[in-house]
């Protein structure tokens, strides 16, 4: 339910879920979700951390990756009810999924990963964020 | 009563100003001022009596804000009375920065909202009347 | 005259209470998306709340009575009324934002949903305004609050890079990738946070419910002047921390759970947990002060008796409405509604009326019925001058910002 109000709320905000009209607005919107995928990826990196090293509680790191991992769904749901208004934002989608995809992914793995405690799975499904995050921070740059 | 007679500018001096019992209690804001004239000469008008509550300031304010105001105070009074809340100007003892009176507000007509809320809410709530520390 | 006790409790007490769900959200995002470069922002609100609360203190000492009630002597009852009705509506959805931060920091311990802690959180805050005295309220949750110093010490921990640090905080510039209007509506909505309208109600309130009277004038000061700007502090860590951890990570925070991320690494569990009872205390504390805040305004337009100072059957009225606030509060965050946008909302918004409540407290401090010998000096009235005139110019900013910048996003 709050899932789906606040996609609500988000997708008002954002104003637009049928087509855009340029290659520009697309742009920048894909633009801005690589942004707000990498802040989660950078967040569950950061929680992973400390969850690793004990440095905070079980309940609490579960509650952040959830919240992560709740954000970058959210986040490549919203994008992906845009639709792309030609061929070149047609690329640029495949292209920015083919990030999102395997961010999502690994986060919900580590959503789980901490609500069951297992923190030694934690490092070892984190490994790929590092290099998710610089992707997708290099992706907003570009087409920013 | 005697006609007091002190001229002062009601606007600045007395509209808006907090009505402060016997007790040193709050007891409203002098929200309208009822006028009357003279029986020698018609002309000039004096101030009989202060009127408080939501009736009187809806008079002032006019309008629609008004006008709710003034039925949201009606549903709440027990009494079927339309008019605003009288507090006659005899019960008044000094005016400076507030208006202090004789009585005790439970004397005042304009307690009715006040006991209307303390009967029906508060007094059923445990630890009401416990004086505070 | 207190004691030297009763002197450092107010002034701890006006430390731990500074900042609430407001600060948290406006100095951490801040920090994590523009650094330090908008740290003189918090260091203007400072003073401007300084330079505001000391007047409200001495008009309810001198005077016996709160800055609201006078409102609508000094602008009529049609002003006043609608000054009312903006300042209630400000207080009640700070009121909501601050439930929903009590909720989110008990979510935060237990990873339990934070909607099923709000009706819990309700019925305590409730509980805690009808029974507990009003210093025993004030000074527990203001004490509790000052946890949030375990912020200021993760600075340290963290070692930073001090010269960056102080080069970005004194020579502000945008950083690459935000546009200049969101600069300007991120240091709106700080300024909003900083000099929240409910804290000089609750501040002139609370000094006619602790019965100040001319003796108190030097507690008064003490408290402003040493309080506020060392509880500024707190909410400056807060963005400092962002600053250090966050910004370089690129994380946005939109959760509490971000915001606590540089205890965590800086001071591990023993760090987390202080941060967490902070942010529960002072969140706590500030519902506990909007929740009273908006029966104060209501019952000091209309007149009627209010205060903790008397027996709950004498200010019947404001009980009800204290009652139907906390309600009104509850059930908009019930809502669902993001409790952080929902802070971003009301900070925002409080700065867009920021005139509607300092003016006011310009007109009485200066009212010499009122006053006497201890009105406004030229100075302060010069001081003041300029920051309503600041005022204004933020107050008209805001919703063209708001609009232009899509909420910050």
């Amino acid at each position: 339910m709050r899932r789906a109000m606040t996609l609500l709320l988000l997708l008002a905000v954002s104003g637009c879920t049928g087509p855009v009209r340029s290659f520009g607005v697309y742009e920048s919107k894909a633009a801005n979700t690589a942004r707000k995928t990498a802040s989660a990826v950078a967040t569950a990196e950061l929680a992973v951390q400390v969850a690793t090293r004990d440095r905070t509680f079980g309940r609490t790191a579960a509650q952040t990756l959830a919240e992560a991992a709740r954000d970058a769904g959210d986040t490549q749901g919203i994008f992906d009810a845009i639709q792309p208004p030609d061929r070149r934002s047609d690329q640029l989608r495949s292209q920015l999924d083919d990030l999102l995809q395997p961010a999502v992914s690994t986060l919900e793995d580590l959503r789980t990963a901490a609500r069951r405690g297992d923190v030694e799975s934690m490092a070892r499904i984190a490994a790929p964020l590092e290099k998710l995050a610089g992707e997708l921070q290099d992706f907003d740059e570009a087409h920013r | 009563m005697q006609a007091a007679g002190r001229v002062l500018d009601a606007g600045l001096k007395l509209l808006d100003r907090q009505l402060i019992d016997s007790q040193g209690m709050l007891a409203g804001k002098v929200d309208d001022l009822e006028l009357t004239p003279s029986q020698d000469d018609p002309q000039r008008l004096y101030v009989t009596a202060i009127l408080a509550g939501p009736g009187a300031l809806a008079g002032r304010l006019g309008g629609r804000l008004g006008h709710l105001l003034e039925r949201t105070a009606n549903r709440l009074r027990d009494s079927p009375q339309d008019r605003p809340a009288r507090v006659p100007f005899g019960v008044v003892k000094q005016l400076n920065s507030a208006v202090d009176l004789w009585v005790a507000k439970e004397e005042l007509e304009t307690d009715r909202l006040e006991q209307w809320a303390r009967q029906t809410i508060i007094a059923k709530l445990p630890g009401a009347g416990d004086a505070p520390q | 005259m207190k004691n030297l006790v009763q002197v450092a409790l107010g002034v701890l007490t006006a430390i731990g209470g500074f900042v609430d769900i407001g600060d948290l959200v406006a100095s951490t995002a801040t920090g994590a998306r523009f650094g330090l470069a908008l740290a003189w922002v918090l260091a203007v609100g400072t003073i401007g709340i300084i330079i505001f609360a000391e007047m409200a203190g001495r008009v309810a000492a001198i005077s016996g009575r709160p800055v609201f009630d006078l409102v609508r002597e000094r602008l009529g009852a049609g002003m006043g009324l609608a000054n009312l009705l903006a300042s209630f509506f400000i207080t009640l959805l700070t009121l909501a934002a601050e439930i929903g931060g009590v909720a989110l920091a008990i979510e935060l311990a237990t990873s339990v949903n934070y909607l099923l802690w709000v009706p819990l959180v309700a019925i305590v805050i409730w509980v805690v305004v009808w029974r507990l005295p009003f210093e025993t309220m004030d000074n527990t949750f203001g004490l509790v609050g000052l946890a949030l110093v375990v912020f200021l010490l993760a600075i340290w921990r963290l070692h930073p890079d001090w010269h960056g640090l102080a080069h970005s905080a004194l020579h502000p510039t945008v950083p690459q990738g935000e546009g200049h209007p969101t600069y300007w509506y991120f240091a709106i909505a700080l300024l909003g946070s900083a000099m929240s309208p409910y804290e000089v109600f609750f501040f002139s309130s609370g000094a006619v419910e602790q019965r100040w009277t001319r003796q108190d004038l030097i507690i008064n000061r003490t408290n402003v002047l040493i309080g506020f700007p060392l509880g500024a502090l707190l909410a400056l860590a807060l963005m400092f921390t962002a600053a250090i951890v966050l910004q370089p990570q690129g994380v946005d925070p939109t959760h509490l759970s971000q915001t606590v991320l540089p205890v965590s690494l800086a001071f591990g569990k023993l760090g987390l947990a202080l941060a967490i009872i902070g942010i529960f205390a002072c969140t706590f504390g500030a519902a506990l002060e909007t929740c009273l805040s908006c029966g104060y305004t209501v019952a000091q337009y209309f007149g009627w008796q209010w205060g903790k100072f008397v027996k709950p059957t004498q200010a019947p009225r404001f009980h009800v409405v204290v009652l139907l606030s906390l309600l009104a509060g509850t059930l908009l965050v019930l809502t669902t509604i993001d409790p952080i946008q929902l802070t971003e909302y009301s900070i925002v918004l409080a700065a867009a009326a920021l005139p509607l409540t300092y003016l006011p407290v310009l007109l009485v401090a200066n009212d010499r019925d009122y006053m006497g010998d201890k009105a406004n000096s030229g100075v302060s009235n010069l001081l003041a001058s300029l920051y309503l005139v600041l005022l204004l110019v933020v107050s008209v900013a805001t919703i063209p910002l708001l609009i232009v910048t899509k909420a910050g996003g």
